[in-house]
């Protein structure tokens, strides 16, 4: 035997050997075997073997969808919109579909934990710890910081401050930065006296023109725009509508419109003006004052449009019968955002849309809701950061926000942290903020936990939005509206009178009470306890009727409106453009479900990449995949390049949702956030021009292949050979 | 590489351990089968044949049958009604469990032992309500302790009670035998 037979055969044959008994035992019952636990009880309502519906409220974000739960034998299984729901009339988004990732998630809190101790807390302790925090300090020396969403929880800390002297709590959130909601709102205020969100009827209009909105991934509603969308399509108007979007970085909502406009950034204001000024002299008539003042060739060769493009956009505005403009997104998170805002609100009035379909309307206020709460803007929160750095805050409680990853690392919520004695969390999860608090008071998982919620924006009724738990807790967690009622009542005098209810229920039952007696009620009921059976049952509360308001048009042609190009901050010489990735957002990493979930645009999966013009890349002598070195005046981060022809080649662009430091083994030590590279940076409404950073790019010679669900090869001629 | 190494399996030597080596796999793919078809381990030896013995009903402790897709695993409740009114179960070893997790209020986990893969829709009610009793499917209980499958259930074995059931009647026939009827 001249030819040994060499260690590597042996162990192919054995892997042979192997490979097949896997696959043969792999077909048998015993890799399908799971444990099933039954009820120890089983609730009276429920058959063995039957699957059990509830509905509910989606936590994900602050939008307010309504959800089905299927249950079986206590284990929540599958969730699906509500389809009674009138903001989201039985859909959801992935973010929706994956909350039982959150539900079922290894690594939740489970206890209560006090930082640096090894063994968990009893909830005795931990409510004495909030009832001394609250008596031992003054009234003005204790901070609420609330996650973006209208809910129970906040009129409970509200009615709890207004009694007491509290600070009033104040609320933020990732999305509402990157969605400039504050911004929208304020241009709303000055325009029509309303600082509410204005609500566009994308269902019913003939064209739309969306500058910066990403109104079909994440912005405001994006179920209910979704919905809109597929109105704007035929679904309404019976022929098809045209979507045009204004951005440097083609979204998924432009890569759906059928013309996608890349005007330089920061000059989104003179486009809207110019089309404004060649679509009212289409119209005939007096020249509005708003567009009286702008000069159409500067405009197109400042913004990169072509005049031709601006006169064929202002010819398709003018003259079809639902013309529609939408500001939001990146084109509001410029220095100039609220010109932006104002301009293009201004667009809508030249072709007179207000209150009509396919047109825009106020919001409609939420049942039991005076004024629009809106969410604090990142220059309030930089003013609070100051307050927390010079000590006047003893005590910060933090429910369903994540500042220390939500917040631009260059406003200082960490450092300032240091300076508050007492930080309390009472995250689900482990996030960077509750790592560092003094306590996690961990609340149950929206699947868990009683509630309502307001329909901020994207119904035309309004619709207070019903929670109730799908499935018992699975941990010793506990509702935070009962932490905080239990410690009230633990503290005494003013506090116990402030929240004089025995728990969670009663306080929503008194909250929801005022509603039985409303007219064009989609139910009612003789008393509270059949009425709260209906709200449970029906997943909410909401009027029949109509509840939009018409803005008030007066005046708002006769502004003067300034086309001044944004300032950036930085000396890069390109335009860098964060966007929110649609499915993991500010708290979707830690769900595999939607790290799994392809990028709709880039298919790019569990990791953060950078958006690169090929031109660019080329000049660069940049590949796909190449690490580079991101700089702004605020910092600098690492990361792989993709190659994307559908963005300008003087603009880069990085999705935020990925760069976590906490927040679970899914989470964690994965991508980059782009909130690194972001400045304190304002516009005039107070929100973060964070599209208003220029930042520069410098190699770093080595490589990190991203996740892609498609082949590069023949995308961009690459693999086809030189000739390609 | 790949024509020496068949060269030296050609060669006597080469056979034998062609042979030898056919036949570890075979062997090990043999044992690897029987070991899935075996009962899975149950946290309480659940003797069937006493409780049916007794003259209680399938359907007082798997009621979903009657009623939807999953037949279901009774709740502690269930055992509990009849087992806390017998004085055996406070001394017996094999009862043991259940009082612990009664007492302890903890779950029992058990392992269901006939399923069928998710790409499949089951739904009980309609076969009880087809006149099926559960002993056509899941076998006698009458003499088994754990719950043993009598049958591999596949795809041939489910159609081939379907196509009998059709009998003469064509259109049942189509009905029955349709993909789309288990694969939705």
């Amino acid at each position: 035997m001249s030819e040994q037979f060499s260690r590597r055969d042996f162990l192919k044959l054995a892997g042979l050997g192997a490979a097949t008994t896997a696959i043969l035992t792999g077909c048998g019952p015993a890799s399908r075997y799971v444990k099933r636990e039954p009820y120890m009880q089983m609730p009276e309502y429920n058959y063995n073997g039957q699957s059990t519906y509830y509905a509910t409220t989606c936590r994900e974000c602050a939008a307010g969808c309504g959800l089905i739960v299927r249950t079986m034998q206590g284990r929540a299984i599958k969730t699906e919109g509500n389809a009674n729901h009138p903001l989201n009339l039985g859909k959801t988004c992935a973010r929706g579909q994956a909350t039982l990732h959150g539900l079922y998630n290894p690594d939740r809190v489970t206890d209560p934990i006090k930082a640096g101790s090894p063994t968990p807390m009893g909830w005795d302790t931990a409510i004495q710890v909030v009832a001394d925090a609250l008596k031992n300090n003054n009234p003005e020396e204790i901070a609420f910081l609330m996650g973006m969403t209208p809910d129970h929880l906040f009129d409970l800390v509200s009615d709890l401050a207004d009694a007491t002297g509290m600070n009033a709590p104040i609320r933020f959130g990732a999305l509402g930065m990157f969605e400039s909601r504050v911004t929208l709102s304020k241009a709303a205020e000055n325009l029509f006296g309303v600082a509410g969100l204005p609500f566009f009827d994308v269902g019913g209009a003939q064209v739309v023109f969306s500058f910066g909105a990403n109104f079909l991934e994440t912005w405001l509603s994006p179920v209910s725009y979704t919905r809109g969308f597929a109105g704007l399509r035929e679904g309404v108007t019976k022929q098809r509508g045209k979507l045009v979007q204004f951005e440097a970085r083609m979204s998924a909502t432009g890569g759906k419109a059928d013309e996608w406009i890349p005007l330089r950034p920061g000059t989104e204001a003179l486009v809207v003006l110019a089309i404004g000024r060649l679509a009212a002299e289409l119209k005939g008539g007096s020249m509005p004052r708003a567009f009286s003042g702008v000069d159409v060739l500067d405009a197109a060769s400042r913004s990169g449009v072509k005049l031709e493009t601006l006169e064929h956009l202002a010819t398709m505005f003018a003259n079809s019968t639902g013309a529609l403009a939408i500001p939001g997104g990146a084109a509001l998170g410029q220095s100039n955002g609220l010109a932006v805002a104002e301009a293009v609100l201004a667009l809508n009035a030249l072709v007179d849309n207000f209150g009509r379909p396919g047109g825009l309307y106020l919001s409609a206020l939420a049942p039991n809701e005076t004024d629009d709460h809106r969410p604090a803007s990142a220059k309030e929160m930089q003013e609070f950061v100051q307050k927390m750095t010079d000590g006047k805050f003893k005590v910060l409680f933090v429910h369903g926000v994540n500042p220390f990853f939500e917040l631009p690392n260059s406003l200082g919520f960490r450092s300032a942290s240091k300076n508050v004695p007492l930080l309390i969390s009472f995250s689900t999860f482990p996030d960077e903020t509750a790592r560092e608090a003094n306590y996690i008071f961990p609340d149950h998982h929206g699947l868990e936990s009683w509630g309502y919620q307001r329909v901020a924006t994207g119904a035309d009724q309004p619709v207070l939005s019903g929670a109730q738990p799908v499935v018992s807790p699975f941990y010793n967690t506990r509702a935070t509206a009962d932490v905080l009622i239990a410690a009230a009542q633990l503290a005494g005098g003013k506090f116990s009178q402030a929240l004089p209810f025995k728990d969670e229920v009663e306080f929503l039952q008194g909250k929801a009470a005022s509603l039985m007696n409303e007219a064009n009620g989609s139910f009612s009921a003789p008393d509270i306890l059949t009425f709260m059976a209906y709200f449970q049952q029906h997943g909410g509360w909401w009027k029949t009727s109509e509840g939009r308001g018409i803005p008030d048009a007066a005046g708002v042609l006769n502004r003067n409106l300034s086309g001044d190009a944004a300032e950036f901050a930085g000396e890069g010489e390109f335009f860098f453009v964060p966007f929110v990735s649609p499915t993991l957002a500010e708290a979707g990493a830690n769900k595999p479900w939607l790290q799994e979930l392809p990028d709709p645009t880039t298919t790019v999966m569990w990791n953060t990449w950078l958006e690169m013009n090929p031109k660019t890349a080329r000049d660069l002598h940049i590949e796909n995949d190449d690490v580079v070195r991101v700089v702004s005046a605020a910092g600098a981060v690492e990361l792989p390049v993709y190659l994307y022809p559908a963005i300008r080649p003087d603009t880069v662009a990085m999705p935020f949702g990925q760069g976590h430091t906490a927040y679970g083994r899914y989470a964690e030590g994965r991508g980059i956030n782009p909130n690194d590279l972001l400045g304190q940076h304002f516009n005039e409404a107070g929100d973060l021009a964070f599209a208003g950073m220029k930042v520069s790019i410098e190699k770093t010679g080595r490589k990190q292949h991203l996740s892609r669900l498609e082949s590069m090869i023949g995308v961009y001629g690459e693999g086809m050979g030189e000739e390609h | 590489m790949i024509k020496r190494t068949f060269d030296w399996l050609i060669q006597p030597l080469g056979l034998i351990a062609v042979g030898i080596a056919f036949l570890a796999l075979f062997s090990l793919a043999a044992y690897g089968i029987y070991e899935t078809q075996q009962t899975p381990e149950q946290p309480i030896q659940f003797p069937h044949r006493t409780h049916v013995a007794f003259g209680i009903q399938c359907l007082y402790c798997h009621p979903g049958a009657a009623r939807g897709p999953a037949a279901g695993i009774p709740s502690q409740s269930t055992c509990w009604g009849c087992h806390e009114q017998i004085a055996k179960t406070q001394t017996s070893l094999l009862l043991k469990p259940l009082k612990d997790a009664v007492e302890s209020g903890t779950p029992i986990e058990w392992v269901p032992v006939a399923i069928v893969p998710d790409f499949v829709q089951f739904n009980h009610r309609a076969h009880v309500a087809a006149g099926q009793n559960c002993e056509n499917c899941h076998g006698d209980m009458t003499k088994v302790t754990i719950a043993e499958n009598p049958q591999v259930m596949n795809m041939g074995w489910c159609l081939t009670c379907h196509v009998e059931s059709a009998g003469d009647d064509h259109e049942k026939l189509i009905k029955l035998a349709d993909c789309g009827t288990c694969h939705y």
